[in-house]
């Protein structure tokens, strides 16, 4: 028996040997769609990075945007108006020109509500009259974009937003094959229809098992494209892609199917690769919830927390201490926020009315079902108590119930994380204006509002100036959420076998470059 | 006899009838929907979902819909992997996990019966411990340790399978080999225990003595009479354990990365994908009902007592 | 339990050549054939253990189930105080290190770190603590998450197959007994029951309830009395036919004194062998939750908990798997072998009385 797994084994390692250089990479889910109108999460956009592309892709080392689709671009001078220049060979996969126009039909599809395009508010964020029309508000014409040729396409922007350029890469701004959508409807991201203007193009879906992309020989920058194929797997088991990983059976584990209970041993990996990302983890007070209703007892309960034990002995993963709900950016220094301090903390809440804790309500914290989220649960339960005196109980809810639960404000402690979408603090600090979707705190406080609306009006430093002075009112002054820490990226794969692979802020790879070296 | 096998058959129609019917409540019932998300998503664009998918019409009108469909064998577009209808899915997993199910099944049952006829004639022997505590070790270890613990050794430390993943053309049929292992472990177990107990129940009834008494060798007695009045427990427990060891080995699914509706269904259910879980609920329900069924009428065949009026 | 021993009692106390005997209570007889069962005796004696350990769990000097000592994460089972064991692990985890660097020499930095290591052992008394079963990733103490953790699921089983023999036992028995139009209803009921996928139900009670350990039991055993109905009623009607029910009948007993005193007490032996095996399955249940998350809330645990949470760690802290799946694993062998015992023992059918 022995015998013939073994031969087995070895043809399985020959063919490999001999097969084309190609990727298998964990992840983590099944995609909900390939269009990239209707998706939202982390695995969808990892494919999609590598069968669509917008008028700018996303830079390998940085995750900004860099040339894609358009080749270059002016600005007005007013810092509103923006006009590209379209390659003259960007084409389809079946061969069909990408025009202006393609772009036009594209935005405006992902903006029409009746997609239902969940990420189009992006879009509404900095393109002049995009938010009316996608919240059926204005009408489809007022959408400040337009087609000047053939290859000159031009937007208007709502305001001097600096950060526009670098969300353009971001899937809410892809072009779609509006040809193929209009030749196979509902089907056209089934491999046998698929038509896509990346690196890639879809090969073969297999529901619950695996997507392969093989290389577009005619996107633009087809030379650059070093691999024949890419294969993605939904491994939702971390444990199961870990041992998969360690058997050489795949080639790169992505952050988030990183299995942490084993984080020990991944940091003596020499293929374990850490880098800092733009996303927070914090608790969210509901601020018209007692107790935490009072901004002192708010304090107490973050500034109890000695949040350097918790990254260094609980998460391990060499996450940063957060004070502030903005991590550090190019420009940007965030708000000091309340460090840790016992005293202060202990004293805080005695001035709240609970010295040592005593008569303070019971009350729940709530966190989405997940190992790490129950191991910092059962750290932050255990330091009220010891610290503050104070009783917590811990209840996890899955996720769907999460989400509502929150979105209702039907709680009065909740763990929260925050990716950002671009690399600015806007992207956190737009969370907590009163009429935020995102505000589950009910967090209101006109002056940091009307910080907030300015900002956007301003740009470069003074406009950095205006968001930290917002940040200081918002986590200094009214400690609306405990900040935790910044995540980070964790990946496994091998870079000596793998060349021009980079960490970078938002963990978002374009494959563009990517060489298996050995 | 055929009377009572059409009666029978007819009040199956009520009975899936109801389940769908309760299911299409239960599922709506739970909090969260189907295109609740972590980004909140502006009102004139969730309507607009709402509306794409009827789930803005009132309950009643949603329901006659989805009745509507299903009578013409449409599931519906699945909400959650909103590129594949249900009818796609689940007949993309479906087979996967019969075939697993159905190979599995066949193992737990030939050896589990085996076992169960060996411990029994040789009760209270070291084979009968030996093969009663692996059995007890089947029922009493979770499937997802037995199966880490299976990958584990065959996979990293023997390295003579693949750790995960399902048939295809580069890895061949080998994948299917832990799953198969784990997945028929516990069920060998019960089948084991429980034929051995009806067995040992079975040799001390007085018709087996009697045809000891009359001289019969030892082997023609326990394969033409005892087998056959031993086997009604297991023939009971078979019905039910097969649709559960079709559609409920998530757990071996999901380590084993097998994409079969196990896997979906748990997610479905995370995830409120309504029609995708209606489409595994109906599934799910036919194939036990009429397992049932099926195990309903066998069990006449075996027992002479139960008479069908 | 009364029931049993004044039935036996009612019976003309004579044997075969109608000499008057001593009248044997069937639990008494029972004991004595349980006694000669070796396995049996063993089984017996391991679930009084456990129960006596699980009811006594607040009077151990036991570490608090839900203390973190940071310090003294994932460490060995070992009956050396904990200082030694961490220092141990250290030393081997900086081997690890220098292995991987390849380097020879620690630095200075992590030569400071390990002095002050073990300046700090020998002063803070917390590290003369014992952990015999060894710490979880949170440097909590194992045996006291694997006593309050039996505490969780010995209660699930108990309550559980309390609850589903009752349930399935009265209603299979009126079904089996009674026949006709009841009989239809009651099994159509569990056929309905039966085709809703279980998981999905115990995952829509979790969302609608919330999720504490009340609505767990509750869910667990609303769905798990239709097997037990399912094989009682089968019992039922095979013995309804039988001569001695007849002849009870014909002495005039009614329905339920023929359930209650003849049908089910024949069907005894079925009913405990189902038992023992729902017992287990209702422990694998939990543990099935535990494993997607659905299981008790934390810092509680459960066996299904901490063997879940030890399978993802099994190749480097194996005893975080090993330690609580052996003492779950050694009391479902014990829960299994006491039932097969009482099989034995309660089979009215055995003849070989003393």
């Amino acid at each position: 028996m022995k015998k013939i797994f073994v031969a087995l084994l070895v043809s399985v390692s020959l063919f490999g040997a001999f097969a084309d250089a190609s990727m298998i990479i964990n992840n983590g889910a099944e995609p909900q769609s390939l269009d990239p109108a209707l998706i939202q999460g982390v695995p969808e956009q990892r494919i999609n990075t590598a069968i669509f592309e917008g008028l700018l892709r996303y830079n390998p080392k940085t995750a900004l945007g860099e040339p894609g689709l358009a080749e270059s671009w002016t600005v007005s001078k007013d810092k509103l108006t923006y006009t590209f220049k379209l390659r003259a060979n960007a084409v389809w996969s079946d061969g069909t020109p990408i025009t202006a126009q393609t772009v036009v039909d594209s935005w405006l599809r992902s903006l029409d509500p009746a997609t239902g395009s969940e990420y189009a508010y992006m879009m509404g964020m900095v393109v002049k009259g995009a938010d009316d029309y996608n919240s059926g508000k204005g009408k489809k014409e007022d959408v400040a974009i337009k087609a000047v040729d053939d290859h000159t396409f031009q937007m208007t922007l709502v305001g001097p937003t600096p950060y526009a350029l670098d969300m353009l890469p971001h899937q809410a701004f892809d072009v779609v094959p509006m040809h193929a959508i209009a030749k196979y409807g509902k089907d056209w991201t089934k491999p046998e229809n698929f038509v896509g203007d990346g690196p890639y193009i879809v090969k073969e879906w297999k529901p619950q098992e695996q997507i392969t992309v093989v290389k577009n020989p005619k996107y633009w920058d087809a030379k650059s494209v070093l691999l024949d194929s890419i294969e993605f797997l939904p491994i939702d088991d971390n444990n199961t892609g870990y041992q998969k990983y360690k058997n050489g059976e795949i080639d790169w584990v992505t952050s988030s199917s990183i299995p942490v209970a084993n984080i020990d041993e991944l940091k003596l990996r020499k293929d374990y690769q850490v880098s800092p990302q733009v996303a927070t983890y914090y608790y969210i007070f509901n601020v018209t919830k007692k107790p935490v209703d009072d901004v002192r007892v708010r304090k107490a309960l973050s500034m109890a927390l000695n949040t350097k034990e918790l990254v260094d002995k609980v998460t391990k993963g060499g996450e940063l201490v957060a004070t502030s709900i903005a991590p550090a950016m190019p420009g940007y220094t965030p708000a000091k926020g309340n460090a840790y301090n016992e005293a202060a903390a202990k004293k805080l809440l005695a001035q709240a009315g609970y010295p040592d804790g005593k008569g303070f309500p019971k009350l729940t914290v709530i966190y989405n079902t997940n190992d790490t989220h129950k191991k910092i649960a059962e750290w932050v339960q255990q330091k009220w108590k010891t610290v503050l005196g104070i009783d917590v109980e811990l209840q996890n809810i899955e996720w769907k119930t999460f989400l509502d639960i929150r979105n209702k404000h039907d709680f009065v402690i909740s763990r929260a994380g925050w990716v950002g979408d671009y690399q600015d603090p806007n992207t956190f600090l737009d969370m907590f204006l009163k009429d935020s979707g995102n505000n589950n705190g009910a967090y209101n406080n006109p002056k940091y509002d009307d910080l907030v609306t300015k900002a956007a009006t301003q740009s470069g430093a003074e406009r950095f100036k205006t968001l930290n002075q917002a940040e200081e009112i918002l986590m200094t002054q009214d400690e609306a959420v405990a900040p935790l820490y910044f995540y980070v990226n964790q990946d496994l794969i091998d870079l000596t076998k793998w060349s021009g692979w980079y960490a970078n802020p938002l963990g978002i790879h374009s494959y563009v470059g990517i060489k298996k070296v050995k | 006899m055929a009377r009572f096998i059409v009666r029978r058959f007819l009040s199956l129609i009520p009975t899936l009838f109801i389940i769908i019917t309760l299911s299409f409540i239960i599922i709506r019932v739970a909090p969260g929907g189907p295109f609740s998300s972590e980004k909140n998503i502006p009102e004139a664009i969730m309507n607009n979902i709402l509306k794409k998918y009827h789930m803005d019409e009132p309950f009643l009108q949603q329901y006659l819909r989805y009745m509507g469909d299903v009578l013409h064998g449409d599931l519906g577009p699945s909400y959650r992997y909103v590129d594949h209808d249900v009818n796609f899915l689940i007949s993309h997993a479906l087979p996967v996990s019969m075939l697993l199910g159905t190979i599995s099944m066949l193992v737990a049952v030939i050896l589990g019966i085996l076992v169960g006829i060996v411990s029994s004639l040789r009760q209270n022997s070291w084979v009968d411990y030996t093969a009663m505590s692996v059995a007890v070790i089947g029922i009493s270890i979770p499937l997802f340790v037995i199966g880490p613990v299976i990958m584990w050794f065959f996979a990293m430390r023997l390295q003579w399978l693949p750790t995960s993943g399902w048939i295809d053309s580069r890895r061949g049929w080998v994948t299917i080999i832990m799953p198969v292992i784990t997945l028929s472990f516990t069920y060998f177990a019960y089948i084991a225990r429980l034929s051995r107990a009806s067995i040992l129940e079975v040799l001390r009834s007085d018709y087996i003595r009697t045809a000891r008494a009359k001289g019969l060798k030892q082997s023609t007695v326990v394969v033409k009479h005892v087998l056959k009045g031993a086997l009604l427990p297991v023939v009971s427990y078979l019905g039910p354990a097969f649709a559960g060891i079709l559609t409920g080995s998530v757990v071996v699914e999901q380590v084993f990365l097998v994409p079969g509706v196990g896997r979906i269904f748990i997610q479905a259910a995370l995830n409120r994908d309504y029609t995708l879980i209606m489409g595994e609920v109906i599934v799910y329900s036919l194939i036990l009902v009429v397992l049932n069924f099926a195990v309903d009428i066998i069990y006449g065949f075996l027992d002479p007592r139960i008479s069908y009026k | 339990m009364t029931l049993f021993r004044k039935n036996a009692e009612a019976l003309p106390a004579v044997n075969e050549f109608n000499q008057a005997v001593k009248p044997v209570s069937l639990w008494a007889d029972a004991w004595r054939r349980l006694r000669k069962n070796l396995m049996a005796l063993a089984g017996l004696f391991i679930v009084i253990f456990y129960t006596l350990i699980s009811v006594a769990a607040p009077l151990l000097p036991l570490f608090p189930y839900e203390e973190q000592v940071l310090d003294h994460q994932n460490l060995p089972p070992s009956t050396k105080p904990a200082g030694e064991v961490l220092l141990h692990q250290k030393q081997e985890y900086m081997k690890k290190v220098l292995a991987a660097d390849s380097r020879t020499e620690m630095t200075d930095d992590e030569k400071a770190q390990m002095a002050s290591l073990e300046a700090e052992i020998k002063s803070n008394p917390i590290h003369q603590r014992h952990y015999y079963f060894g710490t979880d990733s949170l440097g909590r103490d194992m045996l006291a998450r694997i006593i309050y953790g039996g505490r969780i699921s010995i209660l699930i089983g108990i309550v559980g197959t309390i609850t589903s023999v009752l349930l399935g036992v009265i209603l299979g028995a009126i079904a089996g007994y009674a026949g006709g139009g009841i009989d239809n209803f009651i099994m159509r009921f569990v056929d309905i029951m039966y085709g809703l996928p279980y998981m999905l139900l115990v995952i829509i009670m979790m969302a609608l309830f919330g999720r504490n350990i009340i609505n767990l039991f509750v869910a667990i055993a609303l769905v798990s009395w239709l097997t037990i109905a399912r094989v009682v009623r089968g019992q039922i009607i095979s013995l309804k036919n039988s001569e001695f029910i007849e002849a009870a009948r014909s002495m005039g007993a009614g329905s339920g004194r023929i359930i209650f005193r003849h049908l089910i007490p024949n069907s005894l032996g079925v009913l405990i062998v189902y038992s023992t095996l729902l017992f287990p399955s209702f422990i694998m249940s939990e543990s099935f939750l535990s494993f997607l998350g659905l299981g008790v809330s934390a810092p509680l645990a459960s066996w299904g908990s901490l063997v879940s949470d030890g399978v993802k760690t099994m190749e480097q802290y194996p005893w975080q798997l090993l330690v609580p799946a052996v003492v779950m694993t050694v009391f479902l062998f014990a829960i299994n072998f006491l039932g097969d015992g009482l099989r034995d023992a309660l089979d009215p059918q055995s003849k070989n009385r003393v």
